[in-house]
């Protein structure tokens, strides 16, 4: 299918008596793209990641998924299709066993395949020996990936992940970004709200930058991460490998998104054994 | 649900910055004692007339008082078509299916509607006159426990968060497909635990994290604690307090009079 | 790598914080002594073996993965353990002298104070006056000092003119800028924060290391901070502390530590500053970088700038 799974026309949101907090926006996203929704909190990425799995309407202009506008279509069958993902695991966890936890959003779907979807969520993120275990008794990071497990379990084609990184520590942010990045090379969409910039130049290929509810900059990251014209707009910083990669550029270093990529390259150009490994 | 701490509405009045919360918490008093002591439609009902024009003098606009003007306005209409039920006397006007309807069942009925209006009314525009953590120092002035004031006060400053929360997490759970709060009474509890389970979470964790917090900062540290916040009885104070008095007193010899009450043997 | 350093300051070759702000034989505030701690249901000690001491004065940064014991650290040193926080504990903490895992701190509580990583659940106050009022409440300051107090803590934290305000109306790094504010208020000879900005979009952070900064720079409190952003606290510690499975892994001068970058890869609580994994990732491979290993960026790209101009 061509169709593009998300298109954003135009859309404006303003809640009753108040200014607009999204104004004039568009965007399209395509299957198997992965996408970060970057800005500072108050711009605009959460209220407008909320209107692809129809949480909100827009009070003007139009949001499509799966080329149907979400305002004709059910909480449940926009579920079937964006999964939404909170920030904070423990606003969703409620069951007594993880495995029930997993079910719930298959079995309120009514997917006639719920337990393998689930078995299958588990196995994803590495929770499968935990299956009988009390979800509050689980550390934040397995606590975190419980609640991302049971959003999969849904099956949805598009994943929405809400500042999975904020409030963790590097391995914890890099595991849950590569599990991320392995089901978007297994062809899911996946959109990610955040502010961690870092992570973003390591793990995103398309950044759209918002500012005070609309779109500042839309494209690949290692583009939009170097205008240094919108990025302070935006009160966003480009992480240090992108400036370093700049300054080295004139030597024949690529536009790197981490440092170890900066050191690979300069190796290369140098002549040297290969760069650190741990 | 309120949005902000509770409904209460800062219209810079006098009668909001210029009263003692413990003379309002005494005027809350004393039109419910009052409320009580009459039960006949003309004294309450200049009652109910007294409180609409003391939240007048508040600055208070019909908008704000309208949920529970209706509310009052629909009780006592229930209130009108119950009573002459159970209460007969006076002349007699008709019946109505089983029902003997006579004057004072109906003059009845309106009394027993404008008394709840009257504690409807007064104690939602207790609520809009008082600054809630200026409630939490009056009861603390008056000689509530100073760790019971904390509580209280701390209950009260987590309400939006809690509210917040509690919207978070049905959307959390609407976007998982659950279905919260449709269906019969015990349909919707069933349906209710995927809001409540994470809610209450929250609020427990939330209040483990703040005792600690409380304790770091000293909580319980000194037996001679200081408030911060000084509250003065002024002379307008003290007026109103010996107007509250002199109010009850008067209720209660009326009452022993039979003046303002319809019946005499009911309450 | 060392663990426990007895207080000596070494001379920065880099650029880093102004010259150290507390002299070698300054007071000892802060003393822990082999310390093991044990929460009642875990299965494991989260506090192995800890020791460390703070002279008065001095900016402590400590950094390590979630779960390594740092809150659990900071906790004992609030005196909170095990009054408030149950747990087994042998060993000593030491704080202003008192032994506060066996004893009190008394009337020196008011000088040491903790600022909590959830910005919500450590604000009591429904007005930022009521919350900044509780600490000096407790400990029966007079109403009038109380209210002197507050407009001095709300300017050293940028929160001017702010005394009437809904604090939940409140943003995230003004929170937690009310946070360190009511510490303030009970005028603390020593200040400890666990993350206090790791739940903080950029701008919140920016603002809450600003307020940490301009508190090093402008008084001579004891800052004991917990951070997993290496670069800021690299600019503003004397020593950093890295906290590692209940152990202190590595306890040195910015200088020192932040160029064992193969300490931060193993585990895994930050990412290394960029030019410290550069300068560290270059060697390895074998690239002649001339001199010692840097912490700082420009320093680090004008040798690799040169050496590639050699080069071409």
């Amino acid at each position: 299918m061509s169709e593009p799974l998300i298109q954003v026309r135009d859309v404006e949101f303003r809640y009753p008596g108040h200014s607009p907090v999204l104004h004039g926006v568009d965007l399209t996203i395509d299957r198997g793209e992965f996408v970060a929704l970057l800005g500072q909190n108050g711009a605009g990425k959460t209220t407008l990641a909320k209107h692809f799995n129809g949480l909100l309407t827009p009070t003007k202009g139009q949001v499509l998924v799966g080329g149907k506008p979400t305002s004709a279509l059910s909480l449940t069958e926009l579920a079937r299709q964006v999964g939404y993902c909170y920030q904070n695991p423990d606003h969703q966890i409620f069951a007594p066993t993880v495995d029930k936890e997993v079910r719930f959003g298959p079995d309120n779907l009514g997917l006639p395949d719920a337990a393998e979807l689930a078995d299958r969520a588990l196995a994803l993120v590495g929770l499968t020996a935990q299956r009988e275990a009390n979800p509050f008794v689980l550390g934040r990071g397995q606590r975190q990936l419980l609640a991302v497990a049971s959003i999969i379990a849904m099956d949805p084609p598009v994943l929405v992940v809400d500042e999975p990184t904020t409030g963790m520590d590097l391995a914890g942010a890099e595991r849950i970004m590569r599990l991320l990045a392995s089901w978007v090379a297994d062809g899911r969409t996946i959109i990610v709200i955040t502010h961690d910039m870092d992570v973003v130049a390591e793990f995103i290929p398309r950044s759209v930058v918002m500012a005070h509810g609309e779109v500042l900059a839309d494209g690949p990251t290692e583009h939009v991460l170097r205008r240094s014209d919108l990025l302070p707009e935006a009160r966003l910083l480009a992480p240090p490998a992108i400036t370093v990669s700049d300054e080295l550029s004139r030597f024949g270093v690529g536009r790197c998104g981490t440092i170890r990529d900066v050191a690979d390259d300069l190796v290369h150009i140098l002549g040297g054994r290969d760069a650190g490994r741990v | 649900m309120p949005v902000g701490y509770s409904v209460y509405r800062p219209t810079g009045s006098t009668i909001h910055t210029g009263i003692d919360p413990r003379v309002k918490m005494a005027w809350l008093g004393t039109m419910f004692t009052l409320a009580l002591m009459f039960n006949g439609p003309a004294v309450l009902g200049a009652l109910l007339v007294a409180l609409l024009v003391t939240a007048r003098a508040a600055k208070l606009t019909f908008g704000d008082l309208r949920p529970y003007l209706f509310l009052s306005l629909w009780l006592t209409t229930l209130s009108v078509a119950i009573w002459p039920t159970y209460v007969h006397g006076g002349h007699l006007l008709g019946h109505v299916g089983f029902v003997t309807v006579t004057s004072d069942g109906l003059l009845f009925g309106l009394a027993m509607g404008f008394r709840i209006s009257i504690m409807i009314v007064s104690a939602s525009l207790w609520m809009m006159i008082t600054a809630p953590q200026l409630i939490a120092a009056g009861l603390l002035a008056m000689g509530l426990p100073h760790k019971a004031g904390v509580a209280l006060a701390s209950a009260i400053r987590f309400i939006p968060f809690m509210n917040a929360e509690r919207t978070t997490i049905m959307e959390a759970q609407r976007a998982r497909g659950a279905d919260l709060g449709s269906g019969g009474p015990i349909r919707r509890v069933s349906n209710s635990v995927p809001a409540l389970i994470p809610l209450f979470s929250r609020a427990f964790v939330t209040a483990q994290n703040l005792s600690i917090a409380m304790d770091a900062r000293g909580l319980g540290a000194s037996p001679h604690r200081t408030s911060a916040l000084e509250l003065r009885f002024g002379r307008r104070d003290r007026i109103l307090v010996l107007a509250a008095l002199a109010a009850v007193v008067i209720a209660v010899l009326c009452r022993i009079a039979g003046f303002g009450v319809l019946l005499g043997s009911y309450l | 790598m060392d663990t426990a350093r007895r207080g000596e300051t070494t001379t920065m070759t880099v650029p880093g914080p102004q010259a150290p702000r507390t002299r070698n034989d300054a007071e000892i505030v802060l003393a822990a002594e082999d310390l093991w701690l044990i929460y009642p249901t875990a299965e494991q000690p989260s506090l192995r073996g800890v020791t460390f001491r703070a002279r008065a004065g001095e900016f402590i940064g400590i950094t390590g993965p979630s779960g390594a014991g740092k809150s659990t650290l900071l906790a004992c040193l609030q005196g909170l353990v095990p009054r408030s926080v149950t747990a087994e504990t042998t060993g000593s903490v030491r704080v202003f002298g008192h032994d506060v895992l066996t004893g009190t701190l008394g009337a020196d509580g008011s000088r040491i104070g903790l600022v909590l990583q959830d910005a919500e659940a450590q604000i009591v106050g429904m007005t930022v006056a009521e919350d900044l009022a509780f600490g000096p409440e407790n400990y029966g300051v007079p109403p009038a000092e109380i209210r002197r107090r507050i407009s001095r803590a709300l300017a050293a934290v940028g929160l001017d003119g702010m005394a009437g305000r809904d604090t939940y109306a409140l943003s995230g790094g003004q929170k937690q800028r009310l946070a360190i504010a009511s510490v303030l208020m009970l005028e603390p000879d020593v200040i400890l924060l666990d993350e206090p900005t790791s739940e903080l979009d950029p701008v919140g952070k920016a603002e809450v290391f600003e307020v940490v900064d301009r508190l090093r720079r402008e008084s001579a409190t004891t800052i004991v901070m917990v951070e997993h952003e290496l670069d800021r606290l690299a600019a503003m510690a004397d020593r950093i502390l890295v906290v590692d499975q209940g152990r202190i892994a590595a306890d040195g001068t910015p200088a020192e530590l932040l160029a064992d970058v193969a300490l931060f890869l193993r585990t895994g609580g930050e990412r290394p500053p960029a030019a410290a994994e550069l300068d560290w990732r270059l060697r390895s491979a074998g690239i002649p970088l001339d001199d010692e290993p840097s912490t700082d960026l420009v320093t680090v790209l004008a040798r690799i700038t040169a050496l590639a101009e050699k080069h071409a």
